[in-house]
């Protein structure tokens, strides 16, 4: 099998090839983890309010994860992810409280914000060729000082009351802010695996140069990584903006590392040309077991930081290793 | 190449016929960033005249120019290989830590303590480059899951060892690293020039990298490693081992780093390094270190630093407010990058047409 698990190979593949795919330890993983802590909490973690917590809490990790996952499929980096959710959230929460538009509106704000930024990333790489990671990092620091710029250091609050409802709201005891990361995730992997562009997407990640004679546009695909990037981070604020009920300019701060955490521990390759949509949704799930682990141990949660480290380290030379075994078998 | 201390491993001295088109004068990107530079200062003297005031602005700004052309240096280490470092700050910091424990609970002299927080920032280094040469992980997931980790124990060894913060005991002689000057030392009539101590510090740091590329043959085979690692394999080079030396480096410029501003700040504490990512890699790119690995230049990182730290302090003095201050680095490094690109277009066309 290729190691680098290119995303949705077909569903029928054979039971040997999918219980060889990363994501199939990670879901094991991810399984045992969950069914050992429940079983350490007595039960608590599977009571409504600590559950329902936990998927709630796993929305914004998972569509930044995602955020971050599309630009490293074309072997990029977007370092202004976690600013530009946070410049989104402050955005979409200046458009209700201080503009007086509806919630709607507001929300479209967010992701054209988010999409506008992503696009200007892309144009800036493309035009100038200077490497993306220093121009997200350049654009972040811009990015950090608008996102501070909205509203100064004071915080949102008291803003749509339908919209803070939509992201208490609950189907089926899952939080609806949950639901709408996983629909977000499947049109990520949809469009990886089906759409034209997607492909595209991959081929110019996966060689550069291969794609450029097979007619691709590699800076059509740097542009399109970069926007959809970006558009990912404006759904990342939405959501935040929804299930937090105030924001201000400290969101986005903390997501930096955790967006890269959850792909690069869901099997995503650096070098780009492999993306793993399931993978980064589990490792996503995994990193925020840490997380209810320090909640309900009352561990100091500095003590997280050394694990997380510690996991995504692991999970790298777990993958190393793994590879190297299968490439001796076969 | 105009400038001492650039270095690209190809054109070390290969015939006349084989170099690649030579980029005039006014192309090199250390000339602009000088031009630049000069213009800033201009703009802000004739702002603020205070810019060029020596105890209130010019003292505390070749300080800072310091710590951050260190900070640039670090990064510069392993960008030389085409590896990046996100683990700087924290290598700074617990560096900065085995000082602070070594004069807190031991005792030990100045000299003494800061080699054994090189030896610790080192040391992390060397664990860095041994997990990326062993595993052949990119550099970047390796130090940025070591960052994760050591951030989290960085806070977790302050509140065992200190009161939380930063450690109360200080070598003698701390005080006179922050606060003297030069010309705090006379013979007779003649006292030295208004440079904060630490100055010749960083200056002989920037020398001995900048020599070690340029000169030594460890800092040769870096380069080669990093311009092509199988090229530098197959003639003989043990590029696993030069991967590790180089991240070794980065560690132990880090701690220097760390030392460098503990020594600024007037104390060990748990906030240094928390500031160093961006503007480590700040100095090297404005100065025209690429991140592809293979060349180097100190000089330009050194230049990149100043110029850096010469807009946060003229930005300061205009009394802009801590986010716009970002929002200019930003605008400004996005100009810098775009202004040099261009001129490296053109100077390649018009030394292609010559």
């Amino acid at each position: 099998m290729s190691a680098g698990t290119m995303v949705e190979t077909p569903a029928g593949g054979r039971i040997r090839r999918a219980t060889r795919r990363p994501e199939f330890t990670l879901a094991l993983l991810a399984v045992a983890g969950f069914a050992a802590l429940a079983v350490a909490t007595d039960g608590n973690l599977l009571s409504g309010g600590t559950l329902d917590a936990f998927f709630r809490y796993l929305a914004v990790p998972i569509v930044i994860g995602l955020s971050q996952m599309v630009v490293l499929a074309i072997g990029q980096m977007n370092l202004s992810v976690g600013a530009l959710t946070g410049l989104c959230s402050m955005v979409a929460a200046w458009l209700m409280l201080q503009a007086g538009l509806p919630a709607p509106v507001a929300v479209l704000g967010a992701l054209a914000v988010g999409l506008a930024a992503g696009l200007v990333n892309g144009l800036l790489v493309v035009v100038t060729r200077i490497n993306g990671f220093i121009v997200t990092l350049a654009t972040m620091t811009i990015i950090e000082g608008l996102r501070y710029g909205v509203n100064g250091p004071d915080t949102f609050q008291g803003y749509s009351q339908r919209l803070r409802d939509f992201g208490r709201a609950s189907v089926l005891g899952l939080p609806v802010v949950f639901l709408a990361a996983l629909a977000v995730a499947a049109l990520v992997a949809v469009f990886f695996a089906r759409t034209v562009a997607g492909r595209h997407l991959l081929a110019t990640g996966g060689s550069p140069f291969a794609a450029r004679l097979s007619g691709v546009s590699n800076d059509r695909s740097i542009v399109l990584a970069h926007g959809l990037s970006g558009l990912l981070a404006g759904a990342a604020a939405v959501i935040t903006v929804a299930a937090s009920g105030s924001v201000n300019s400290s969101i986005g701060d903390d997501l930096l590392l955790p967006s890269f955490a959850a792909p690069i521990i869901g099997g995503v390759a650096l070098a780009g040309g492999v993306v793993s949509v399931a993978g980064t949704c589990l490792a996503a799930f995994l990193v925020r077991l840490v997380d209810v682990m320090q909640a309900q141990f009352g561990i100091n949660p500095r003590w997280i930081d050394l694990i997380i480290g510690a996991v995504v380290l692991g999970a790298v030379l777990l993958g190393t290793v793994r590879q190297k075994l299968l490439r001796r078998s076969s | 190449m105009s400038s001492p201390a650039t270095t690209a491993p190809e054109t070390a001295r290969p015939p006349e016929t084989r170099r690649p088109p030579r980029i005039p004068l006014w192309a090199n990107p250390r000339l602009g960033l000088v031009v630049l530079l000069v213009a800033l200062v201009v703009l802000f003297t004739a702002l603020r005249p205070a810019f060029l005031d020596t105890t209130l602005t010019l003292v505390p700004l070749q300080s800072d120019i310091s710590v951050y052309a260190v900070v640039g240096l670090a990064q510069l280490a392993v960008l030389s290989l085409g590896h990046m470092n996100m683990a700087v700050g924290s290598m700074a910091s617990m560096s900065a830590f085995a000082m602070g424990l070594a004069y807190d609970r031991l005792g030990v002299p100045l000299p003494v303590g800061l080699v054994i927080g090189l030896a610790a920032g080192a040391l992390l280094g060397a664990l860095a480059g041994l997990i990326i040469s062993r595993t052949g992980v990119n550099s970047f997931v390796v130090t940025l899951a070591m960052d994760f980790a050591l951030v989290g124990l960085i806070t977790i060894l302050y509140t065992r060892f200190t009161d939380g913060v930063a450690f109360s005991g200080q070598p003698a002689g701390m005080t006179t690293l922050r606060n003297d000057t030069f010309a705090d030392y006379c013979m007779g009539e003649v006292c030295g020039p208004r440079i904060p101590l630490i100055a010749p510090i960083a200056l002989v740091a920037a020398l001995a990298v900048g020599l070690l590329f340029r000169y030594g043959r460890l800092g040769r085979e870096i380069l080669m490693t990093g311009a092509n690692e199988k090229a530098a394999e197959l003639s003989g080079i043990p590029t696993k081992r030069r991967v590790l030396q180089a991240h070794a480096l980065s560690g132990l410029l880090a701690g220097l780093a760390g030392f460098l501003l503990a020594a600024n700040n007037g104390a060990f504490s748990a906030s240094i390094g928390d500031q160093f990512l961006l503007p480590s890699f700040l100095g090297p790119v404005l100065g025209g270190t690429l991140l592809a690995g293979g060349a180097v230049s100190v000089l330009g990182t050194v230049l990149g630093a100043t110029l850096t730290q010469v807009i946060y302090k003229g930005l300061n003095l205009l009394q802009f407010q801590l986010d716009e201050l970002k929002l200019y680095i930003g605008l400004v490094l996005l100009v810098a990058l775009s202004l040099d690109r261009i001129r490296h277009v053109i100077g390649e066309r018009r030394g292609a047409r010559a």
